[in-house]
C-alpha cells in the first residue's frame, strides 16, 4: 500500500519536474519594472520624446554648458580671463585659463565623458527612431513628430562632436550604439570627416525638423538652430586648426565649399525674419529674456542649452559679480571670469554692449553696487542681480540658460563667408554687420562709423564685431583659432595692457582711481572712465583703484603659458588614454 | 492473578556528573504510553502491566542524553543521566538535512544556546561577535541598531556582496539577523568551505548561516520570563581644548590681515584680554550630546510545551533602548512561535511565524555622504563655550557663518542641531514557514518547506531649517524625506531523503530536492523642502502636501521595483563505511532572472572525505585520544548577489531636462550592459582536522583553507568614447588563505565545580589576484571629508581588498630644514629637503612633512604608496564559564590583531579648514606662529603671486617651540589628503561581557511554585585594551563599496552598558 503511494508521488514528482524545466524559461525570462527595454521605449512617440531628453540632458549640468564648457573651456582670450592664480599651478581651471593644461587636469575628464555620453544617447535614437513602425505607418502627427526627433538626435550628436572636435581635435568618432559595436576600443578618426558627415547629417536634419512657430515655444531644436549650427560647423571646417601631422595650425584647400554652405543656410535664414531675428535691445537679450528665465520673442536666440533654477548651470554664479539672497549674510557668487582693462576700453563709450558685457561691481543685499578694482570687473551678461525672480537659496545653480546661437551670429557668419567667397564684401555682406553693429549702438545709424568695403579690412571689421558682441558669451577663444589669431591676440592685449600700466598712449588719459556713489543700485561714476582722476576727491563718493592696480604679474598671466600650434588643442584626459592603448 | 498483573519499579533520575536530582524527568514504557515524571527529589514509581513483550524503560531528560534500560526483574532503578554537553553527538545543520558532528565532512562552526544564555544582548549579531572561529563579526558604529558586517573567511569579492546566505529554520531570507532576538536563538551553524556551502550553489560562496530558533519540546507547560534592566553610558571621550588654548588658537590663526584680526578682537577681546578665558568653564559637548545614562529594558516570556504529537513554542520579547546620543532611540518587538504536530506515525507537519517591528529613532552621527552631512564634527569642534547670553542648546549664527569655510560645513551647535533632526526608521519582517514531512517507509521521506518573507521598511526624516542640508539645498526651510523599501521574497523547497537502513557497514544518505527563489523590491523615495517655517516633525511628515518635491541631486519622487527568480535542483549523497571512511557529494545546478538565456545555468559540484582515525584498530590502544577524523574538501559556489537585469541594456528615467522652466524626465541607458555576465564562482579547499582527548574533555577543531573566487565582477573601465566609462565584466580574481582553531575544553568538572572554556582562533591572507586585462589597480575614494580630496585606497593585484593609500608622514618640518636670510626674513628649504609645497601647501618651519619616495625632492603624486591594511592578523575570542553550587559566572573576551583603522575623525578635527573650530587636544601642543606676547614671528606671505616664509630668527622659532609635538594645523585642501600619521593599529582586546549569576535553591524557589530562578549582573564592553586614540577600534563608516572598510569617520561612539536581570521559569 504504502510502496503504492509513494510510485504515485515519484510519478507526480518526476512529472512536475519535467513542467518546471519546460517552464523555467518563461518563469525567468523577466523584464525590469522600473526600467524599460529599447523595443518598449522605441514603440511610441512619448517614449521616444523622452529618449530624445535623455541626449538634450547631456548639454546641461556642470560638466556641460552648465560651467565646464561655457565659462571655463573658453578662457584665456583677448577679452576676458578666468580668475588669477594663487598658487600656481592647479592642475585645474586655473591651468586651463593660462594654457598650462596637462592629461592630469582635473578639468578635462568629466565633461569630455559628458560630451561622448550624449553622443552615445543621440546615437541610441538615430538608430531606433528611423526604424520605429510609426515612422512609416503612423499618423501624419506621428511620423512628424517622430522626424522632428530624429532630426533633433542628429543635431544634437552634430553638437556634441563639435564641443569634441574644436576642444581635442581628431577623436575617436563612435557612429552606432556602444552596444552593437563589435570593438570599443577605437582609434581617432580625422576631423574632417567627422565634420563632412555632421554636415550631411544636419542638411538631413534640417528636413526633418520643423521652425519655431511651427510647435510649442520652448528650448527644444527648431530648423533655425540646424541651420545655424550647420553654418557654424562649416565656418570651423573652412576655417584653421591645429593639425596632428606636423603639428601646425592649418586650413584645408577645400575651405571655400564650406564657406558657401555656411554662407547659404545663413542666408536661408535671414529670409525668414518671421522666425528669427534680431531683438532692437541688445540688453533685454540677457536681461529680459535669459536672465528672467523667457525665450526670446523675436527668437534671436536660436539655440540655447535649457537649464532649470536651482539644478543646474552656474551661469551667472561662477563668472558674474557677486551677490547676496534673503537669508544668508553671506557674500555668493565666484567673479571668476574678469574683464581685461584693454577690453573694457576698446569699447566705443557710446557702445551700449560695454555695459552689458562688463559688470564692474559686487551687490549689496539690496542691489547697492560696491564696485570693485578695476581689476574685478567681471563678465556681466549673466548677472545675478538681473537674475528675476531673484534667487532665494544659497545653492549655486542659478539655472540660466547657455545661448549657443543668436541671431547675431548668423548675420555676422554671413558677412564672413560672403566676403570670403565674393573677395570682396558684397551690399548684402555689409548689410548684415551694419545690422549687427546699429543694434549695438542702440539703434542709432550715426554712431557706427563706416563700414569698410574692402576683403581685408572688412574681415577686421568681422574680427573686431565679433569681439564686441560676443564678450562672456565663450566664442572668442574658438574664432580666433579658426582665424588662426589666438597667439598674435594674446601678444598685443600684453602689449596693450603694459602700455595702459605705463599711462602710454592711447591709454594716458586713464583714470588712476575711480569715484563712485555708494548705496546706489546704478552704478554711478563721479567722473568720465576716460579722464584723469580729478582733484580733489569728490565729497559723497567711494575710491577704487583703477589703471593704478595693474601690475606686470597681471599683464603676464593672461595666457601665460600659450605656446602656438601647441596651446590651441587640449592633450586627451589621461583617464581615455589610460583606458584606450589606440590612443597614445 | 489480577495483583500480579502488574510490576512496580521505583528508582530515582539523577545526573551522573553531579548527583543531582533531575526535576521532571520524563519515564516511559518504550512503545506504550505507560508512564511519568520524577519529582522533586528526582525520584519516580511506575506500574509496569505485565503483559508488555518489550519491557524497555526510556528516560529522557532536557539537556541529557536519553537512556535506555531493559527491565530484567528489579525493582528499583536508578539511571544516572549524561549530559548532552559533548559535542560530538550534537546535530549540525547542513543544508535541508543535519548530521551528527561525528559524520561532518565539511568545515562547519557552530554555537547554542547554552553559550549564548549568558550574554544579556539585545543584537543577535553582537551575539555572535567573536565565537566562531572564520567569522569576523565588525559592528559599524556603536548606534542602536548599527549595522553588522559579517565576514566569513575573509569574503571573496570586491564590487558585490560578501554577506553570507542566511537560512532560518529552513527559509533563505535577506535580512540577515535582524529580526530576531538572541533569546529565541536554538543553535547557529556556520558552514564554511564549498562541500558545505555548495548545496546552495549561487548562493553560497560568501559562506552559509543557518539558524534555528527554539522550538517545543514534549513536556509540561513551562513558562519563562527573561528581563534585562540596564544602563548605557559613553564609553569614551575624545580630548578637545580647553576654552583658554582654543581662544590663543584662534587668535594664532586670525594674525596676519587686518580684517581677521579685527573679527577676532571683536569677538574675543585682545591679546592681553585673553587671560580671562583661563577661567572660562568648558562646555563638554560630548557630554551633552552623548553623555545619556540610556536606560535599557529587555522582556522575554516564552510558553514552551508540548505532547508527543504536538509540541510548540511561544516566545514573545520586548527590546527598549535610549540612546546615548540626543534624541535617539531603540524600540523592537518580536513574537516568534513555532509549532510542530505528528498527523500520523508518517506525517509531521510544522508552522512557524516570526514577526519583528524594530523603530531606530535619531539621525545618527554618520552619514554616507562627505563632511557637510556628517554630524560629530559639531559636537567635537563646537565652541568649547558660549559667548553672550546663549543656551547650551541654542544656535548661534555668526558662530556658523564664522566657522563657513564654504562647501557649507559651518558649525552648529550640537544640541539644537541633535534637535533639530528627527529619524525614525522602522522595519517590519514578517516571516511565516510552514514544512510537511511524510515518510513513506524506513527508506525514503519526503520534506516540502516553504516560507515568505516580507520585510518593509519606512525611513521618515525631518530636519529643521538650521541643519546644513536644508542650508544647502532648502532654502533654510524644513525638509521632510519619506524612503519605502519593501521586500518579498518567496522560497519553497522540497526534499526526497534516502536512508539506508539495516547495513552495519554501509551508511548511506541520499537526497534530492529542488528549490524556487523569489525576491521582489519594491521602493520610493520623496524628499521635500520648503516646509513652513517653525513646523514639528511630526506635523510636517502628516502633511506632505506643505512641500514641494527636491529636484537636484536627481528629480524626485523615486520609485524602484525588480525581481529576481531563480530555480534550483540539488542532491548530496552522504556515505561512510564502517564509521571510519566518509564521504560526501553533492551538485547543484542554479538558474537565475540575472543573467541571459544562454548565461543562466551554473552547475556547482563539491565533494569531501573524511577518515576517523580513531576508529581504526591501531588507535584503539591510545586511551588519550577518543576521537580524531580528518576532513578534506573540494567544491564551487557561487555569489550571484548582483543587481537585476544587468544583461541587457535598459532605459530608466534617470535624465531629465528643464524645458521652459519644468524638468522633463528623460530616458537613458546609464549602463552599458554585458550580455556575457554570469556569477562570481568560489572554488574552496579545505584540511581539517577534529580531535578529542580524555573522553572529549578537550576538543579541538583545525581547518586550513585556500578560496579562490573566479569570474570577480569588476566595474571594468572602458574607454570613455563609448559614452561609459566602465562596464561590469567577469575578470578578476581573489584569494582568501588561512587557518582556523576551535577549542573547546571542560578543565575541570566535579560535583561542586566546573570550568568550561571555549577558544577560538583564525588567521586570514586576502589577496587580489587578478584585476582585468588592462588594468593592475584603481584608486577608490571612500568619500569622507570635502569634494575633490583625493583617494584614500588602492585596490590592487597582489594586495589584499582593504588597503590604505597615501602620504607617509614624517612629522613636521623644524627650522634646520631651512635657509635663513636675516636680510629679508625669509625661510627657503635647504636643497634635498623634500619640499611638500605642491602637495599641501608651501613648506614651512613647523608645516607637515611627508616622505619622499622616489628621491626627487618633490612631494606629489609619485610619494604615494601603501600605508595601511584594514584586514587583521588574526581575529578571536575566548569565553569562559564558571559554574560554583548555584553560581555561574562567564567572562568573554574577543580580540583582534593586526588590522589598521584609518581614524578619518583625527584628520578633520586637528586641521585649521574651518576658521574658529575646536580641535583635538593635542593641537595644543602645535608649533606656534606668535610669541608669549602674541606676537606673531612667522606668516606665510604672498608677493606678486607667489608665496614667502617670513618669520624670526630660526633660534627664536626653535625656542618657542622647542617641545612641539604637533605641526601647524592644515589649511586647504591639502588638511584632508590621508597619510600615514591617520593609520592607527586597530588591534584590541575586548572584555566584551562579564555575567554573575546566582540560581536560588530550587528548596527555596519550589515553595513558590518556581522551577528556577536566576538573577545575574552584567557588564558589557567593559574594557578595550587598544592603542588606538579614537574612540573605538572597531569601526566601519564607510560602507557604500565594500574596498574602503575600516575607515574611523563621524561614527557613533559605544557605550558600555551594566545589565540587571533574571531568568524565571515556571
Amino acid at each position: 500500500m504504502k510502496r503504492q503511494y509513494f510510485k504515485h508521488y515519484l510519478l507526480a514528482i518526476g512529472g512536475l519536474l519535467i513542467l518546471t524545466v519546460s517552464a523555467c524559461k518563461k518563469y525567468l525570462d523577466l523584464t525590469p519594472p522600473s526600467a524599460f527595454d529599447e523595443r518598449y521605449v522605441f514603440s511610441t512617440v512619448p517614449n521616444a520624446t523622452s529618449a530624445v531628453l535623455g541626449a538634450y540632458d547631456r548639454l546641461a549640468g556642470l560638466q556641460a554648458y552648465g560651467s565646464r564648457l561655457s565659462l571655463i573651456y573658453p578662457y584665456d582670450n583677448d577679452e576676458m580671463v578666468g580668475v588669477l592664480n594663487t598658487t600656481a599651478p592647479d592642475n585645474s581651471s586655473r591651468d586651463l585659463s593660462r594654457y598650462n593644461v596637462q592629461s592630469t587636469n582635473a578639468q578635462l575628464t568629466l565633461p569630455f565623458e559628458q560630451l561622448y555620453a550624449g553622443i552615445e544617447r543621440a546615437n541610441i535614437c538615430i538608430k531606433n527612431i528611423p526604424g520605429m513602425a510609426l515612422y512609416q505607418n503612423g499618423s501624419e502627427e506621428e511620423k512628424k513628430q517622430l522626424k522632428r526627433l530624429h532630426g533633433e538626435a542628429l543635431t544634437l550628436r552634430a553638437q556634441f562632436y563639435f564641443e569634441l572636435i574644436r576642444n581635442w581635435g581628431d577623436i575617436p568618432a563612435p557612429f552606432e550604439p556602444s552596444i552593437d559595436q563589435p570593438d570599443l576600443f577605437l582609434p581617432r578618426t580625422d576631423r574632417d570627416t567627422i565634420y563632412n558627415r555632421l554636415i550631411n547629417d544636419l542638411e538631413l536634419a534640417s528636413s526633418l525638423v520643423p521652425w519655431r512657430t511651427e510647435v510649442v515655444s520652448d528650448e527644444r531644436i527648431t530648423k533655425g538652430a540646424v541651420k545655424a549650427l550647420r553654418a557654424k560647423l562649416a565656418m570651423f571646417r573652412a576655417g584653421y586648426s591645429l593639425r596632428r601631422s606636423p603639428k601646425m595650425m592649418e586650413q584645408r584647400a577645400d575651405s571655400l565649399k564650406f564657406y558657401k554652405i555656411a554662407r547659404d543656410e545663413c542666408f536661408d535664414l535671414m529670409q525668414r525674419r518671421d522666425q528669427h531675428t534680431l531683438n532692437p535691445s541688445f540688453k533685454a537679450v540677457f536681461k529680459d529674456g535669459i536672465a528672467s528665465y523667457k525665450i526670446d520673442p523675436f527668437g534671436e536666440v536660436l539655440f540655447e542649452v535649457a537649464m532649470q533654477r536651482e539644478t543646474d548651470s552656474n551661469i551667472g554664479y561662477y563668472d558674474g559679480p557677486r551677490f547676496y539672497v534673503p537669508g544668508n549674510t553671506a557674500l555668493l557668487g565666484n567673479g571668476q571670469t574678469r574683464i581685461i582693462p584693454t577690453y573694457f576700453y576698446d569699447f566705443d563709450s557710446l557702445d551700449v554692449r560695454r555695459d552689458v558685457t562688463a559688470a564692474p561691481y559686487y551687490n549689496s543685499p539690496e542691489y547697492y553696487k560696491t564696485v570693485q578694482p578695476l581689476l574685478n570687473m567681471t563678465s556681466g551678461k549673466f548677472r545675478s542681480d538681473w537674475i528675476s525672480p531673484r534667487l532665494s537659496s544659497a545653492t549655486q545653480a542659478t539655472g540660466l540658460n547657455w545661448p549657443l546661437i543668436r541671431f547675431s551670429d548668423v548675420l555676422l557668419m554671413f558677412a564672413e563667408a560672403d566676403n570670403a567667397l565674393n573677395k570682396n564684401p558684397t551690399p548684402d555682406a555689409i548689410a548684415a554687420l551694419k545690422e549687427v553693429r546699429k543694434r549695438g549702438f542702440g539703434g542709432n545709424e550715426s554712431l557706427i562709423g563706416t563700414i569698410p568695403t574692402t576683403h581685408d579690412a572688412f574681415h577686421t571689421a568681422i574680427v573686431n564685431e565679433r569681439y564686441f558682441e560676443f564678450g562672456g558669451e565663450g566664442i572668442r577663444k574658438y574664432d580666433l583659432i579658426r582665424w588662426n589669431l589666438l597667439g598674435k591676440k594674446i601678444t598685443e592685449v600684453r602689449a596693450k595692457l603694459t602700455k595702459m600700466r605705463l599711462r602710454q598712449a592711447p591709454y594716458n588719459n586713464l583714470p588712476q582711481y575711480m569715484y563712485y556713489k555708494p548705496s546706489s543700485t546704478e552704478v554711478i561714476w563721479s567722473h568720465s572712465l576716460y579722464k584723469p582722476t580729478p582733484s580733489p576727491a569728490p565729497t559723497g563718493f567711494t575710491r577704487v583703484n583703477w589703471i593704478i592696480a595693474l601690475t606686470d604679474t597681471w599683464v603676464n598671466n593672461v595666457a601665460q603659458m600659450f605656446q602656438p600650434n601647441h596651446s590651441e588643442l587640449f592633450p586627451l584626459p589621461q583617464s581615455v588614454l589610460d583606458t584606450n592603448p589606440k590612443l597614445k | 492473578m489480577v495483583a500480579k498483573a502488574q510490576t512496580r519499579i521505583q528508582g530515582k533520575v539523577l545526573g551522573k556528573e553531579s548527583g543531582k536530582p533531575l526535576i521532571g524527568a520524563s519515564i516511559n514504557l518504550k512503545g506504550s504510553n505507560v508512564g511519568t515524571q520524577t519529582d522533586k527529589d528526582g525520584s519516580y514509581s511506575l506500574n509496569l502491566p505485565l503483559s508488555s513483550a518489550n519491557k524497555i524503560l526510556v528516560v529522557k531528560y532536557v539537556g541529557f542524553i536519553p537512556q535506555e534500560i531493559l527491565v530484567t526483574g528489579q525493582t528499583t532503578i536508578n539511571f544516572y543521566l549524561v549530559e548532552e554537553s559533548l559535542q560530538l553527538s550534537e546535530v549540525v545543520a547542513i543544508g535541508y538535512a543535519t548530521v551528527e558532528r561525528k559524520d561532518l565532512t565539511g568545515s562547519v562552526s557552530s554555537i547554542n544556546e547554552k553559550q549564548l544564555k549568558d550574554i544579556p544582548v539585545n543584537s543577535a549579531a553582537e551575539a555572535l561577535t567573536g565565537r566562531l572561529a572564520g567569522v569576523q563579526v565588525t559592528t559599524s558604529e556603536g548606534a542602536p541598531g548599527a549595522d553588522v558586517k559579517i565576514t566569513i573567511r575573509g569574503g571573496g569579492s570586491i564590487t558585490q556582496s560578501n554577506e553570507p546566505l542566511y537560512i532560518i529554520d529552513g527559509i533563505q531570507v535577506e535580512d540577515g539577523l535582524t529580526g530576531l532576538s538572541p533569546q529565541d536563538i536554538a543553535s547557529v551553524d556556520v558552514l564554511k568551505d564549498a562541500s558545505a556551502t555548495s548545496i546552495y550553489g549561487a548562493r553560497g560562496a560568501n559562506g552559509v548561516v543557518i539558524i534555528t530558533t527554539k522550538g517545543g519540546k514534549e513536556m509540561k507547560t513551562q513558562v519563562n520570563y527573561n528581563n534585562i534592566l540596564g544602563v548605557k553610558s559613553l564609553a569614551n571621550k575624545l580630548e578637545v581644548m580647553s576654552p583658554y588654548d582654543f581662544v590663543i588658537r584662534q587668535y594664532e590663526r586670525s594674525r596676519g590681515l587686518s580684517n581677521t584680526e579685527t573679527a577676532f578682537e571683536n569677538t574675543y577681546g585682545t591679546w592681553d584680554k585673553l587671560d580671562q578665558y583661563k577661567s572660562t568653564p568648558a562646555i563638554d559637548w560630548q557630554e551633552k550630546t552623548f553623555g545619556n545614562h540610556a536606560f535599557m529594558q529587555t522582556h522575554n516570556v516564552s510558553i514552551v510545551g508540548g505532547t508527543k504529537l504536538t509540541t510548540y513554542n511561544l516566545s514573545l520579547t520586548s527590546n527598549n533602548e535610549d540612546g546615548i546620543m540626543l534624541n535617539s532611540g531603540f524600540d523592537r518587538k518580536l513574537v516568534n512561535f513555532k509549532f510542530d504536530h505528528r498527523v500520523s506515525n508518517a506525517l509531521r507537519v510544522g508552522f512557524n511565524v516570526r514577526y519583528t517591528k524594530q523603530n531606530v529613532l535619531g539621525a545618527g552621527t554618520s552619514d554616507a555622504g562627505s563632511t557637510t552631512y556628517n554630524m560629530l564634527r559639531h559636537t567635537i569642534k563646537y565652541r568649547p563655550f558660549n559667548i553672550g547670553n546663549l543656551a547650551e542648546d541654542e544656535i548661534d549664527e555668526s558662530y556658523y557663518e564664522d566657522t563657513n569655510t564654504g562647501n557649507a560645513i559651518g558649525i552648529i551647535n550640537p544640541v539644537a542641531l541633535s534637535n533639530a533632526q528627527y529619524r525614525n526608521r522602522e522595519t517590519k519582517i514578517t516571516n511565516l514557514n510552514a514544512y510537511l514531512n511524510y515518510t513513506f517507509n524506513k527508506n525514503f521521506s519526503f520534506r516540502s518547506t516553504a516560507g515568505i518573507n516580507y520585510n518593509m521598511q519606512n525611513t521618515q526624516i525631518f530636519e529643521d531649517g538650521i541643519t546644513s542640508r536644508a542650508r544647502t539645498l532648502g532654502a533654510r526651510l524644513p525638509m521632510v524625506g519619506v524612503i519605502d523599501n519593501d521586500r518579498d521574497n518567496l522560497n519553497i523547497s522540497n526534499v526526497l531523503t534516502y536512508n539506508l537502513k539495516g547495513s552495519q557497514s554501509h551508511k548511506l544518505d541520499v537526497i534530492l530536492g529542488n528549490e524556487f527563489y523569489t525576491i521582489k523590491n519594491k521602493s520610493q523615495e520623496i524628499q521635500l523642502k520648503n516646509f513652513p517655517a517653525g513646523i514639528t516633525a511630526d506635523k510636517a511628515l502628516g502633511q506632505l502636501n506643505l512641500g514641494t518635491l527636491l529636484t537636484t541631486p536627481v528629480l524626485y519622487p523615486l520609485t524602484f521595483q525588480s525581481e529576481t527568480r531563480s530555480v534550483s535542483f540539488f542532491q548530496r549523497t552522504n556515505y561512510s563505511y564502517k564509521g571510519k571512511y566518509l564521504a560526501t557529494f553533492s551538485l547543484r545546478a542554479d538558474a537565475s532572472s540575472r543573467f541571459a538565456d544562454d548565461k543562466r545555468w551554473g552547475y556547482f559540484p563539491s565533494g569531501s572525505l573524511a577518515w576517523r582515525i580513531s576508529q581504526e584498530d591501531f588507535m584503539k590502544n591510545i586511551p588519550l585520544i577518543s576521537d580524531m577524523k580528518l576532513r578534506l574538501s573540494y567544491g564551487s559556489s557561487g555569489n550571484d548577489r548582483i543587481n537585476d537585469y544587468l544583461f541587457q541594456n535598459t532605459f530608466s528615467a534617470s535624465a531629465r531636462y528643464g524645458l521652459n522652466e519644468q524638468l522633463v524626465p528623460g530616458f537613458v541607458v546609464t549602463d552599458l550592459a554585458n550580455k556575457n555576465l554570469i556569477w562570481e564562482t568560489t572554488i574552496s579547499r579545505n584540511i581539517g582536522l577534529d580531535v578529542s582527548i580524555l573522553k572529549e574533555r578537550i576538543q579541538l577543531t583545525v581547518d586550513a583553507y585556500h578560496n579562490k573566487v573566479n569570474d570577480l565582477l569588476i566595474n571594468v573601465p572602458i574607454p570613455s568614447t563609448s559614452g561609459y566609462v566602465t562596464q561590469l565584466q567577469n575578470v578578476g580574481n581573489t584569494s582568501n588563505k588561512g587557518f582556523e582553531f576551535q577549542l573547546n575544553a571542560v578543565p575541570i568538572k566535579n560535583k561542586n565545580f566546573t570550568w568550561n572554556a571555549n577558544f577560538n582562533i583564525a588567521f586570514n591572507r586576502n589577496k587580489i589576484e587578478k584585476l582585468s586585462e588592462r588594468q593592475n589597480s584603481y584608486l577608490q575614494n571612500s568619500g569622507f571629508g570635502i569634494s575633490g580630496q583625493p583617494a584614500d585606497y588602492i585596490v590592487k593585484v597582489g594586495q589584499p581588498v582593504g588597503t590604505m593609500y597615501g602620504y607617509v608622514s614624517d612629522g613636521f618640518y623644524t627650522t634646520n630644514d631651512f635657509n635663513y636670510d636675516a636680510a629679508t626674513s625669509r625661510y627657503t628649504l635647504k636643497s634635498g629637503v623634500a619640499d611638500v609645497s605642491g602637495a599641501i601647501g608651501i613648506a614651512q618651519p613647523g608645516w607637515m612633512k611627508l616622505k619622499d619616495l622616489d628621491g626627487n625632492n618633490v612631494i606629489d603624486d609619485n610619494d604615494k604608496t601603501i600605508i595601511g591594511n584594514a584586514n587583521p592578523k588574526f581575529s578571536g575570542g575566548l569565553n569562559q564559564q564558571f559554574a560554583y553550587k548555584n553560581f555561574d559566572l562567564s567572562i568573554f573576551v574577543n580580540f583582534v590583531y593586526g588590522n589598521d583603522v584609518y581614524n578619518a575623525n583625527k584628520i578633520e578635527f586637528t586641521n585649521a579648514y574651518s576658521s574658529y573650530s575646536n580641535a583635538l587636544n593635542m593641537v595644543t601642543n602645535r608649533w606656534k606662529t606668535i610669541d608669549q606676547n602674541g606676537q606673531l614671528i612667522q606668516r606665510v606671505v604672498t608677493v606678486g603671486g607667489q608665496q614667502f616664509v617670513e618669520g624670526a630668527p630660526p633660534s627664536v622659532l626653535s625656542e618657542i617651540n622647542k617641545n612641539a609635538s604637533m605641526w601647524i594645523p592644515i589649511s586647504g585642501t591639502g588638511a584632508w589628503y590621508p597619510t600615514s600619521w591617520a593609520i592607527e593599529d586597530g588591534s584590541f582586546l575586548r572584555i566584551n561581557n562579564i555575567t554573575l549569576g546566582y540560581t536560588l535553591p530550587s528548596v527555596l524557589t519550589n515553595k513558590f511554585k518556581i522551577n528556577r530562578l536566576r538573577i545575574y549582573g552584567t557588564v558589557n564592553n567593559l574594557a578595550v585594551f587598544t592603542n588606538y586614540s579614537g574612540y573605538d577600534p572597531e569601526v566601519n563608516a564607510r560602507r557604500s563599496v565594500p574596498v574602503t572598510p575600516g575607515v574611523d569617520y563621524s561614527a557613533y561612539p559605544r557605550s558600555k552598558t551594566f545589565v540587571f536581570g533574571f531568568n524565571l521559569s515556571l
